[in-house]
């Protein structure tokens, strides 16, 4: 029997179509199906075969990518566990010590590390393993620096205003964190002299910038009070990081302590 | 589609016919629908192998009639990261089906020996000559 052009057609569509689903297929990451390649050498079994192979190198660099994001994972996590470990071996050491200038120093240092420790550990549980939510991360460190710092009878609050969508990369949060950690612990520290008060932190966007603002509602700096001569080692690391970051940073020594930076 | 014809002491294969030609170039054709996989690969791999004699040779593929390829045989095929008798590949490929096997092989899974494909066979000897 011989096949006519109309038969061809129908067959060449069935292929094209066949093809279509395979592509759709590979599209939503399924590549268990296949065309099939008739071996009549045209231009369509040379379609399919292509697609195919495109298949088998879409599905090569998909497991390559997860065996990449499983390893990133896995280095979060064993770095959040190593910074755990030093502050931890930090913590132990001072079990120990009676001075209270050292303690404040371990325990300055240790909140500094715990900061970027919370950075690795939100990384490797986050969906997007190169972006964390920066408004989950500004209130878990808040919590974290204020249960390590504060008295148990401490009436000294927190107060958030940051979009649910802030999302920042690790090149922008540790540094941030750092920044954040400083100014908590000074406004804890210094601020409040009835340890009760608030802190608040807000996070906006202006001009495509990024505008994070601290503020206590405590004592303020001291009068005559000159960032550049009498700053705590606090204070210039917050200077110094911020100048990492490309960020502006301005203070308003006026009433209770305020920060803004802005960065991109 | 015409294919190379092999001679009566060619190496049959499950995919192919391997032989040594006379002007020192190996010659290794697929049979007609060739569905070559990694043990398709590997055992051309070895017959080729297996006709070294001391020095290394080009390698002559007619890949005109293979119907499909899969990535584990085009990333063998392309030598990287294991020792081989070849020093270069001439790759037959006329149908549309074996052109767009031959470029996935050519650039996905790119030889490391100098590789070509051509559409004519006195073409591809003459380049596979060249080193000799």
């Amino acid at each position: 029997m011989s096949i006519t052009s109309k038969d061809k057609i129908t067959v060449n569509n069935q292929q094209v179509n066949r093809i279509l689903e395979v592509i759709m297929a590979y599209a939503r990451l399924d590549f268990s199906q296949k065309t099939e390649v008739h071996g009549n050498t045209d231009v369509f079994d040379a379609i399919g075969a292509g697609v195919n192979m495109l298949g088998e190198e879409l599905e090569a660099s998909t497991i390559s990518l997860k065996e990449k994001e499983q390893l990133l994972k896995e280095i979060h996590h064993r770095v959040k566990n190593n910074l755990q470990i030093v502050s931890s071996l930090l913590s132990l050491q001072s079990e120990t010590i009676k001075d209270e200038i050292f303690l404040n120093l371990i325990s300055a240092s240790r909140n500094r590390i715990n900061s970027m420790a919370l950075v690795h550990e939100m990384l490797y549980s986050a969906k997007d393993l190169k972006k964390i939510e920066a408004g989950v991360y500004i209130e878990r460190l808040s919590q974290n620096i204020i249960n390590t710092l504060s008295k148990p009878d401490s009436k000294i609050i927190f107060t958030f205003n940051i979009n649910n969508n802030y999302f920042l990369d690790i090149d922008r949060i540790i540094p941030l964190g750092l920044i954040l950690n400083e100014i908590i612990t000074n406004s804890i520290k210094y601020a409040f002299k009835k340890n009760e008060g608030e802190i608040s932190i807000k996070m906006s966007e202006f001009e495509n910038k990024h505008v994070l603002e601290i503020r206590d509602n405590g004592i303020g700096f001291p009068k005559n009070f000159n960032i550049e001569t009498d700053s705590n080692l606090g204070l210039q690391l917050i200077k110094m990081l911020t100048e990492q970051m490309g960020a502006e940073l301005k203070m308003d020594l006026a009433g209770g302590a305020a920060y803004k930076i802005t960065f991109s | 589609m015409n294919t190379l014809t092999p001679p009566v002491d060619a190496i049959e294969l499950s995919t192919f016919h391997t032989w040594m030609g006379g002007d020192g170039i190996c010659r290794t054709v697929t049979k007609p629908n060739a569905e070559i996989d990694l043990p398709q690969a590997k055992e051309n791999s070895i017959a080729v192998a297996g006709l070294f004699t001391g020095k290394k040779f080009p390698l002559f593929i007619d890949a005109r009639s293979v119907r499909s390829m899969s990535r584990e045989a085009r990333k063998h095929f392309s030598t990287n990261g294991r020792d081989t008798r070849i020093i270069c590949m001439a790759i037959m490929v006329r149908s549309p089906l074996s052109r767009v096997i031959g470029n996935f092989f050519m650039g996905l899974n790119k030889p490391q020996v100098p590789a070509r494909l051509f559409d004519e066979e006195p073409d591809a000897i003459e380049w596979l000559k060249k080193f000799l």
